[in-house]
């Protein structure tokens, strides 16, 4: 599950000549710096209020980094926030994950676990359903501990077991959180095995969670999300029913588990 | 792993070149700097990191004033305290005096604790409110637990369900209950997030809580309830239980659902992130922790409770005047350890005199050794030469016991354990070991 201090050198040296942009300064917004983000921004002018990102400002295990993101939105039909992409500006691809809300989530936050190969700024982009765009950015600094030396070998016994935690009970149509987390090793396609080759990409592309039928929330993973996908949201729920969590890997396998909601 | 091995007489060897080259040309700072004053330093916390400070503050220039400023007359060390509940150490032989510090390098020497800090006249409060002058504060307050951070894990559950992270009466407190624990029994040990103290301790901890257990009470289990996917020396460590203990020792992830969310310390029952119950007979939480409280009060902590640093002088970017070294800093890749703390205790020595000479910081360079007693005889470490490079503190070589050792290279390194301790109290606090 860890990467060694020799893979992320192997992807620091890879980050370095395909990600700094020559027009890169240091006053630019970290959105700026993003083809990807500039990409979905298509021209717009995102706004730095509402919005929250939360990491350690340093990092002894750049492998597995908790992030927390926020959005202020009341969450209704008219009003909620449509789409969260997060951006490691730093790594060889920046694209963390990208999740899609519904109003149903009732509150558009969610907790990961990411991987962030050197010191560098993470960026967060929302878009809300209205059609505004709103960002926030964090600094954070990676380092590897002399007394942090680890393991590269990753367990493969328990591939595509999942953890689920769903609150006792609910509050009608109040926001409760959910805990997934899925074992993976999200091989990046980056790595190298003993002899020199490439271990191929593989890894957790898609994750759904859906209530009775009903989207809730929608997560594309790349590379960056750390061994081990972990999501945390939230699920809104008028009565009670049935969530329905939906992981699919790149190779197309699925693994789909079910939890009942009691209001 | 290919990282470069060292040896510990080329540690040694750049222990000691550290001290010779900071020696500054630093005779006669007191009289040059303040007229017929000699500058008055002040320290607070005599353990591995303000013993040395001190010391070396005399050692390097003894014009200066020193005052070491220690609530404990006998300073018990964390490093080894493992080994006395393994039953391999004497709790005594942890325990270091103050008098060579006092009687043969002139460090004044008060026993009291710090209770505020004031930057702006430069003073310090004692308890009983006598307060002292400084021209520059050295902190090496250590650590302080984040009481009420982990749900359940207060000071009263800490008197059922003991840390043990500070040497003391939480370690003879563990060590009873360990002892007054049927056989059969199950020892869970709660293992924090980064950064904490000594990234290697609770492992050691459950290997030498094994020791005990293989000796005495062989029918028991260790349940070791991790915050984190992986940990120092790992495989080492890994390793070196299926030798010695086969089975006895479970570690169990983050992503297996190791991390503890809710401590019940009267039922010594934890609760894990995914919602699983594990019952322990004995229950060792080691908590999430910030710098010493005096830390805050001198303003040098920052959000994130720990105290940010500037890199070749450990000066506070925050609070003119004041140095902070140890547990208490932000200063990784160096690991929060003993040995880290001395060797800042050294270069932070000679940045205070540079500064006061109002000469540039010697080029700093530090090292650290951290020894794990997996079980008698059965030593591995991990080793790493720290300086500053672009601004920023980074690792320029290191090394970790190799894997496919055999027992006598394990063996060897027990005993390496064994004097680096007696090696480093003495450079410390200038004691041996009394025993």
């Amino acid at each position: 599950m860890a990467v060694t201090r020799r893979q992320f050198l192997a992807w620091g040296t890879a980050a370095g000549t395909a990600l700094f942009l020559p027009t890169a300064g240091a006053s630019r917004a970290g959105w700026e710096r993003i083809d990807a983000a500039r990409d979905v921004l298509d021209g717009a002018e995102p706004r730095s209020s509402g919005i929250r990102l939360d990491l350690p400002s340093v990092s002894q295990d750049g492998s597995s980094i908790s992030l927390t993101a926020e959005v202020d939105s009341p969450m209704t039909e008219d009003d909620y926030i449509e789409a969260l992409h997060l951006y490691a500006a730093g790594n060889p691809t920046p694209e963390i994950a990208t999740l899609r809300f519904q109003p149903r989530a009732g509150k558009a936050r969610v907790g990961m676990r990411i991987r962030l190969d050197e010191s560098q700024r993470v960026v967060a982009l929302a878009r809300t359903s209205q059609g505004q765009w709103l960002t926030a950015e964090r600094e954070v600094r990676v380092t590897s501990s002399g007394c942090l030396v680890r393991a590269d070998t990753y367990a493969s016994d328990n591939l595509f077991q999942t953890r689920i935690r769903v609150p006792d009970s609910f509050r009608s149509g109040e926001p409760g959180e959910i805990l997934t987390l899925i074992q993976h090793p999200m091989e990046t396609g980056l790595r190298e095995d003993d002899d020199g080759e490439k271990i191929p990409k593989r890894i957790i592309e898609h994750f759904a969670a859906e209530l009775d039928g009903q989207p809730v929330v929608e997560a594309e993973f790349f590379r960056s999300v750390a061994a081990n996908p972990y999501l945390r949201f939230f699920v809104s729920p008028q009565e009670s029913g049935e969530l329905e969590l939906t992981w699919r890997e790149d190779t197309g396998e699925k693994v789909v588990e079910s939890r009942s909601v009691r209001v | 792993m290919d990282r470069m091995r060292i040896n510990r007489r080329q540690l040694l060897g750049l222990f000691g070149s550290l001290g010779a080259g900071s020696v500054l040309a630093a005779s006669g700072i007191g009289r040059a700097v303040a007229g017929n004053q000699p500058p008055r330093i002040t320290v607070i916390g005599g353990g591995f990191g303000g013993a040395t400070a001190a010391k070396y503050l005399k050692r390097f220039d003894p014009s200066v004033h020193v005052t070491l400023i220690e609530p404990s007359r006998r300073y018990y060390t964390c490093p080894f305290s493992n080994l006395y509940l393994g039953g391999l150490y004497d709790f005594e032989d942890l325990g270091h005096g103050y008098r060579e510090l006092a009687r043969d390098y002139g460090v004044q020497v008060i026993h009291s604790t710090a209770t505020d800090i004031d930057t702006e006249q430069r003073t310090v409060t004692l308890a009983g409110d006598e307060t002292l002058r400084w021209d520059r504060l050295i902190l090496s307050p250590g650590i302080d637990i984040r009481w009420g951070e982990l749900e359940g894990y207060t000071r009263d559950a800490a008197e059922l369900a003991p840390h043990a992270w500070k040497a003391g009466p939480q370690t003879h407190l563990l060590k009873k209950q360990l002892e007054s624990m049927e056989d059969g029994g199950t020892f869970i040990l709660v293992a924090p997030q980064d950064p904490f103290r000594c990234p290697p301790g609770p492992y050691e901890r459950g290997s030498m809580v094994a020791n005990y257990f293989k000796n005495h009470k062989p029918k028991s289990k260790i349940l070791l309830l991790d915050a984190k996917d992986n940990f120092s020396k790992q495989p080492l460590f890994q390793q070196g239980w299926q030798e010695n203990y086969g089975d006895m020792i479970e570690w169990v992830s983050r992503s297996n659902d190791g991390t503890v969310i809710r401590v019940d310390a009267a039922n010594r029952e934890v609760e894990t992130e995914f919602g699983t119950r594990h019952k322990a007979d004995v229950l060792n939480v080691v908590p999430p922790q910030k710098a010493g409280f005096i830390a805050d009060r001198a303003g040098v902590t920052d959000d994130s409770g720990w105290v940010p640093i500037e890199p070749r002088t450990f000066r506070s970017p925050q609070a003119d005047g004041v140095y902070v070294i140890g547990d208490a800093t932000q200063a990784a890749p160096m690991p929060k350890s003993g040995f880290v703390a001395n060797t800042q205790g050294k270069s932070v020595a000679a940045a205070v005199l540079a500064d006061l000479a109002g000469e540039e910081t010697p080029d700093p360079s530090w090292a650290n050794t951290c020894y794990s007693t997996i079980a008698p005889g059965y030593g591995i470490s991990v080793a790493g030469v720290y300086g500053v490079r672009d601004g920023e503190i980074e690792e320029f070589s290191g090394g970790i016991s190799p894997e496919d050792a055999d027992g006598e290279f394990r063996r060897k390194e027990a005993e390496h354990a064994v004097a680096w301790y007696e090696a480093i109290a003495q450079d410390t606090w200038g004691t041996y070991q009394e025993g």
